[in-house]
């Protein structure tokens, strides 16, 4: 290896570009760096371009292939490979998963606004966003009407819901007063956590399409700007292009007719005296 | 702890799949990046993962750790690969990395790149694909194998069947190939700009 660095010794070049080389031939190569702009110049584009090829990444492709043992086969050669399914073992804990089927469920069930009741028409569940048509009105009693005409085929009814009502509010009564007395406070307020995490959880779904929305829409813009300018580019270039042309053809024409005209004033013109 | 390559291929010739599925999982994805960005189809790269690990699991038993796993790995992805190019009897065309979703990346990044930035870096890639895929087959893969796979100019060589110096050579001709390509697109110089602004 020679001693001094000379212009021409690209492997040199290139093994000082990926820190390939020795101390003593990274030395010699940083001083004639120091010296030799044409050389300094070409290191520096040529580091330019190693940063810009970071920029090439390949898609984030959802590969997982497994060796998969056929039935029935103890060889090698049968084996087959192909990309893991969901349903495989996977490296994804099965906690991991079963939490995340929770707020997919939860989720659901917020979406569709599912609402469980117990009261007096017994057990109800609704989904949906729109207001549930209120329950029959119970028949009321016309004083006048009870006090006369038919009383028993109004007061049957409100025989029958009364001490059904009655009997609800006295166990709901005794429940709110068990949790006053001592019971677990979290217990109670867990439902309204869940609710408030939904919500909010919701509120992000909304906030993040909005976001990409907002993002999709930008990118749209500027993509449209952009094929606009080489449209307009375009367009300039092809003028252009058929300008020279008319140009040149019209100075064609110019000088065949200057030709002419010069053929004809020649020989149109009288012999010289003799 | 974690088995190395060369326990997880001893396992493996013994009979034990899973320890080739593991192989799998560690090396499938360079194995992808490296196909993708020599023959530039996603498709067609997967497809050159699958037949790398059939080929390897079958050829597994006539391995006997002369190389690394991984350098073998890579020579029999690069076999496929050039293979597929024979096959396609022309250089493959990446107009844009497949599958990069504009929207998605942006939602990743969070706020801290803007759309614009995003897009400007969406361009690159693809100025960059689309240099790299002119460049002669060697010179790609060279570039390649030393860019994005940090191999050495010896492994390269060994690779690609080719002296020390021939590797060199097609790196220098290759980067200058893309510094020119690049340039007249005012890419490395509005970057460069950018980067000293």
């Amino acid at each position: 290896m020679s001693e001094t660095f000379t212009c021409d010794d690209k492997d040199q070049l290139v093994a000082f570009l990926y820190d390939e080389l020795g101390e003593d031939a990274r030395r010699r190569v940083a001083e004639h760096l120091r010296i030799c702009a044409a050389c300094a110049d070409e290191v520096t584009g040529l580091t330019h371009v190693r940063e810009e090829l970071a920029a090439w990444a390949p898609p984030d492709a959802d590969l997982g292939y497994t060796i998969v043992p056929t039935a029935g086969t103890a060889d090698r050669a049968p084996q087959v490979l192909r990309p893991a399914r969901w349903w495989l073992p996977s490296p994804v804990p099965t906690w991991a998963r079963a939490a995340a089927a929770v707020l997919v469920i939860a989720a659901g069930l917020s979406l569709a606004n599912l609402q469980v009741r117990y009261g007096a028409e017994g057990l109800v569940v609704t989904t949906g966003w729109m207001t549930p048509a209120p329950p029959p009105a119970p028949p009321v009693a016309d004083a006048t009407v009870a006090a006369t005409d038919v009383p028993t085929a109004v007061s049957a009814p409100v025989a029958d819901w009364r001490p059904a009502l009655a009997a609800l509010e006295a166990s709901l009564r005794e429940e709110i007063q068990a949790a006053r007395s001592g019971a677990d406070p979290v217990a109670v307020s867990a439902p309204l956590r869940e609710n408030g995490l939904t919500l909010q959880r919701i509120a992000e779904l909304i906030e993040q399409s909005e976001r990409r929305q907002r993002q999709e829409l930008a990118l749209r813009l500027t993509q449209f700007g952009r094929d606009l300018e080489v449209q307009r580019r375009s367009d300039l270039v092809r003028i252009n292009q058929g300008f020279g042309q008319f140009e040149g053809r019209a100075g064609a024409e110019i000088a065949r007719q200057r030709q002419m005209l010069d053929y004809i004033m020649r020989v149109s013109a009288p012999p010289p005296p003799q | 702890m974690a088995w190395t390559d060369e326990e997880l291929v001893a396992k493996s010739v013994a009979g034990d799949a899973d320890s080739f599925n593991q192989l799998i999982l560690r090396w499938e994805r360079p194995i992808y990046a490296l196909a993708y960005r020599v023959i530039g189809r996603d498709e067609d790269a997967r497809d050159v993962v699958q037949e790398t690990f059939l080929r390897a699991f079958r050829a597994l038993p006539g391995f006997k750790g002369q190389a690394k796993f991984s350098s073998w790995l890579y020579r029999i992805a690069l076999n496929l690969c050039r293979d597929w190019i024979r096959r396609q009897k022309r250089t493959p065309v990446v107009a844009a990395p497949e599958g990069v979703d504009v929207i998605e990346l942006a939602a990743e990044q969070g706020p801290v790149e803007s759309i614009e930035d995003l897009v400007a870096r969406n361009q690159l890639s693809a100025s960059v694909a689309v240099a790299m895929q002119k460049l002669p087959e060697e010179q790609r893969t060279a570039i390649i194998l030393k860019e994005y796979h940090g191999l050495t100019f010896q492994e390269i060589a060994d690779l690609q069947g080719c002296p020390l110096s021939t590797v060199k050579t097609r790196l220098y001709q290759g980067l200058s190939v893309l510094r020119r390509d690049l340039e007249s697109q005012g890419m490395t110089r509005a970057r460069a700009a950018e980067r000293a602004s």
